[in-house]
């Protein structure tokens, strides 16, 4: 696949404009709505039901994570990261921990590359099982039968969540990885936790494929949405909705960290670019994902579990200078830490640090998408884009 | 007994068990459909619950009335009632068993089907009064979607009328006593009216999976968007008061209504009623939501040609059985 | 003809669900079972002394990410108990409304005084019900205390730190039946035999059928480590296939 400079209009350019003569509703879409996942907002230009134009806003949710990472020691920013993308935290303290890793030139220990492989994708089917629940909840509704799947969903996420419990002692916000490796060892009788509580989502999982293959579904989810690989890639998607558009990209596989260089991690690709190839693809990469945790997590190898002396002082490590960008595959795509180290608690805190959201982008692609589709779809597309605004706004 | 004084009474204590029936419906609503989500449903006020009903309705009535300042007020305060009303009136001549009904209309059938036809308008009152786009567009759909689905069940329940050859509702239900009833007979015809019956009612009553006019997830609440307190609780109420009556309907036209062994009529046509609204609350707790343009496809497109072919056959069945009368 | 099998089985599969088990735990009266673990709210603790084990050295005030202790530092004394002297802290204060959990805190900590308990505070009406006070902190000693210490987490992450045996499991285990090194042949048999202990375990099996005496040095087995790689690659391999053989 090239890249080539778009021959289409672009939405962008005309985002401010609204012909009263043209004689279209605007509809404010959000921030207080059921379905704008966390806090969103898009102007709908509506002529009748469909979208004419559409325009996102998005910052309801800015924290200033990133200035606030400026201001703390490298020790500090893990927990303070967690809270980006709040529905897969692992993600986010790995991917900073290994931006300061590659910054420093820290070596992690074996056992924790497996440890955070293991958890990684156990958090990425929580992810999933999430975005599967909140999206049904998009289709079919608070009352109905949405509510349902997203109950289930949720009854299986709470099975990750206490597994996580038990190797981390929190449920969310885990701050379980530290610069050289990770915080917490792998206790006693974990493993067989793992392998029971997987199989039984393995089973669920087919259980909720049972369920959503159902004309009403199909009808709702299929032709809508399309986003075109050329598209993907011009708008920058990663992740799912890349993959789901045809285009063959995974980081554990093409840019492998951990140790997915010794994994074969299979890339699960569909062609549509629909909301229900993003689904299939959603689906098949839980099972995926289940796979390689229950084959990995019988064989972490002995051995410490962090590369440098365990936090103690804040400003224990300090960078002069240079700078890194490290990404890694999150359940919503490449999620990019980039660092500049050198700056203020006498070269304790990161200069600058900025991260890549992958919602940002998915959410980018909603002008693109929208027009043309009911407000019922628009609903269907936002779901399955998966956006968590704690990491686009940041 | 006179008449007048008959139908006064009966209406009060009618009224008072189906208001208890739609408290009630909506505490096992939630129950059962706690228990489908691994939940548990309310268990807090009272035993399992049960007064569930009582603290919703007070703390409903405690919420402030909000009227919003571009609001039509007159129209506004106009529809929740309005719901209410021409729910509670269909039920006037649904036969809870013999001799216990309201008023025993000739046009029974024509009577329900009007009412409910007119249920569209305090939604569409209520959702243009509010001045709210969500309800607006709620309305619109509600509209629609009324209007569509009116016809197949209207064509559903001609069909019945012209089998059992009478347009009261008891007179539909003593046939079914005498001569079998109407889901199995005459064989698979008279399932697939049922079928149609209850697609084109659940869709009437904007029951999931065709509820798109208050679809939560893309219209905030459709046309009660605005409406607080008890006004939404009215508006609340009328919904579960016609998926009851919509119900109750079903058992007296299909199957059977009073008709039944050993227990006294009255017995058997709250159990038929009751299933049917499960099976109603079931299926809600199931599916996903259609789209608009889809539901009014599959009206447009599979049920109005159905249901006239149904029709059709069945004036040809009824040809065949008892001839030219 | 489709909507009615497609129906019908995903209304079979919520009736289903509806004979489940349901997963609602009603807090206030029955509480789930929590991790050892669990982190969730803050006591200070008494040393093996009995007296007060902070010595108010500042260290978690530092670390904190969200600056929510407040330690008044105290004079050095003599200790009551045994004579010698060491620092005190006076008035100790963590407000846990902004507190984010993080551990950072008892993992600092060098008299393993702040410790985490497994017990979520009440919820309070007001602000001040939820700033953690000395004397609230000291009361929360009585609570389940969560496994987290200092010094365990700073074992945890030694890197010179072989093995880690957590405490749990320091009971008796079986004979290493399999040495590290094994022949690509065997390894799925020995790997579901393995598959039903616990991770540490094999790993601790690994050591000790070794040197036994591994368990305490802190040296590390060179020379397992590439061995165990190839092996495990070939492991991961081999275990989608037996799963893809199971439904
Ligand atoms: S756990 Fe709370 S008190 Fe302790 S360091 Fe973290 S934020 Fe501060
Ligand atoms: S709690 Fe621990 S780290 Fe904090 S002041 Fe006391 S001794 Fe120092």
């Amino acid at each position: 696949m090239t890249l080539e400079r778009p021959d289409r209009a672009d939405p962008y350019l005309d985002l401010d404009e609204y012909e009263p003569e043209a004689d279209l509703m605007v509809l404010n879409f959000g921030p207080q709505h059921p379905s704008t996942h966390g806090v969103f907002r898009v102007v709908m230009y509506l002529d009748g039901e469909t979208i004419v134009k559409a325009v996102p806003y998005a910052g309801y949710l800015h924290r200033g994570v990133e200035k606030l990472c400026e201001k703390l020691t490298y020790a500090q920013i893990t927990p303070i990261v967690d809270k980006n993308d709040y529905v897969a935290p692992m993600f986010n303290e790995q991917a900073v921990n290994m931006a300061f890793e590659a910054l420093t030139g820290t070596e992690v220990p074996i056992r924790a590359q497996y440890i955070r492989t293991i958890v990684g994708e156990i958090q990425r089917v929580a992810s999933h099982l999430l975005w599967l629940g909140t999206f049904a909840m998009d289709l079919g509704g608070a009352i109905g039968g949405g509510t349902s799947v997203f109950m289930w969903c949720f009854r299986e996420r709470e099975m990750i969540l206490d597994l996580f419990e038990h190797l981390t002692g929190c449920r969310f916000h885990y701050n379980t990885h530290t610069l050289g490796g990770n915080r917490h060892d792998i206790p006693a009788g974990w493993a067989e936790k793992v392998h029971a509580t997987l199989g039984h989502i393995a089973q669920r999982v087919d259980e909720y494929e049972a369920i959503l293959d159902h004309p009403i579904f199909k009808a709702r989810t299929e032709g809508v949405g399309v986003i075109s690989a050329q598209l993907a890639l011009d708008l920058g998607l990663t992740g799912p909705l890349l993959r789901a558009s045809g285009v063959d990209h995974d980081l554990r596989r093409d840019a492998p960290y951990n140790i997915y260089d010794q994994l074969d991690v299979q890339v699960m690709t569909d062609t549509g670019g629909d909301c229900a190839a993003r689904y299939r693809v959603r689906v098949r990469e839980m099972r995926e994902s289940i796979r390689i945790a229950r084959a990995l997590v019988d064989n972490v190898p002995p051995g410490p579990i962090c590369g440098t002396k365990p936090i103690k002082l804040p400003v224990q490590t300090r960078v002069k200078d240079g700078q890194v960008y490290v990404a890694l595959e999150t359940p919503r795509g490449e999620l990019g830490t980039y660092v500049i180290g050198g700056g203020d608690n006498r070269n304790a805190s990161p200069y600058r640090l900025k991260i890549r959201p992958p919602s940002l982008h998915a959410l980018s692609a909603l002008p693109y998408v929208l027009p043309g589709h009911g407000v019922s779809d628009a609903v269907a597309i936002l779901g399955s884009l998966d956006p968590i605004m704690g990491e686009a706004d940041r | 007994m006179n008449p007048w004084l008959h139908a006064v009474l009966y209406s009060l204590v009618l009224v008072t068990v189906l208001m208890t029936c739609t408290a009630y419906a909506t505490w096992l609503e939630r129950k059962v459909a706690g228990r489908m989500q691994s939940r548990l449903g309310p268990t807090r006020v009272g035993f399992a619950g049960l007064l569930q009903p009582i603290a919703d309705a007070l703390k409903l009535l405690q919420k402030e009335d909000i009227v919003p300042l571009a609001a039509d007020r007159a129209l506004f305060n106009l529809a929740p009632p309005l719901t209410v009303f021409f729910a509670l009136a269909t039920a006037a001549v649904i036969p809870f068993s013999p001799g216990l009904l309201a008023s025993d209309l000739d046009i029974g059938a024509l009577y329900v089907l009007a009412l409910s036809g007119l249920m569209v308008f305090p939604v569409w009152i209520g959702s243009w009064a509010s001045n709210n786009k969500y309800a607006l567009l709620g309305g619109m759909r509600a509209v629609a979607q009324g209007i569509s689905y009116e016809i197949p069940l209207l064509l559903s329940v001609t069909i019945v009328i012209l089998m059992a050859d009478t347009m009261s509702l008891s007179g539909i239900v003593q046939v079914q006593a005498d001569e079998g009833w109407f889901i199995a007979r005459p064989f698979g015809l008279g399932l697939a009216t049922f079928a149609l019956f209850f697609v084109a009612a659940l869709a009437e009553g904007n029951r999931i999976p065709f509820d798109t006019p208050e679809a939560e997830s893309e219209l905030v609440a459709g046309p009660t968007t605005e409406y607080t307190g008890m006004k939404f609780g009215l508006f609340y109420m009328a919904e579960y008061l016609h998926s009851i009556i919509v119900a109750g309907l079903g058992a007296a036209l299909f199957l059977g209504g009073w008709d039944g062994p050993i227990a006294p009529g009255l017995h058997w046509m709250v159990l038929k009623t009751l299933g049917l609204w499960m099976v109603m609350l079931w299926a809600r707790w199931t599916f996903l939501r259609f789209r608009t343009d889809q539901m009014m496809t599959l009206c447009w497109r599979y049920l109005v040609p159905a249901s006239l072919g149904l029709l059709m056959a069945a004036a040809v069945w009824v040809h065949a059985v008892h001839g030219v009368s | 003809m489709r909507y009615v099998t497609a129906s019908m089985r995903a209304m079979a599969l919520s009736l289903r669900n509806m004979f489940r088990k349901p997963t609602t735990v009603e807090y206030p009266e029955e509480k789930r079972e929590r991790a050892p673990r669990m982190r969730a709210s803050f006591a200070l603790v008494h040393n093996a002394d009995g007296e007060e084990a902070c010595i108010g050295c500042l260290m978690c005030e530092r670390i904190c990410p969200s600056s929510i202790i407040t330690i008044v530092q105290g004079e050095k004394r003599e200790s009551a108990v045994t004579g010698k002297k060491r620092g005190w802290a006076d008035d100790f204060t963590l407000d846990l409304q902004a507190c984010i959990i993080c551990e950072l805190c008892v993992q600092v900590c060098p008299e393993d005084a702040i410790i985490m308990t497994r017990e979520q505070e009440r919820p309070g009406y007001r602000r001040e019900d939820l700033v953690l006070t000395m004397d609230k902190l000291y009361a929360n000693e009585k609570k389940a205390l969560a496994w987290g210490r200092g010094s365990i987490l700073m074992d945890m992450q030694d890197p010179k730190r072989p093995v880690e045996v957590p405490a749990e499991t320091a009971e008796a285990k079986p004979a290493a039946e399999k040495p590290a090194a094994e022949t690509a042949a065997a390894k799925p048999a020995a790997e579901k035999a393995e598959a039903e202990k616990p991770a540490a375990k094999p790993a601790a099996e690994k050591a000790e059928a070794e040197k036994p005496a591994s368990k305490t040095s802190l040296e590390k087995p060179a020379a397992e480590e590439p061995a165990e790689k190839t092996s495990l690659e070939k492991a991961a391999a081999a275990k989608p296939a037996a799963e893809e053989e199971k439904p």
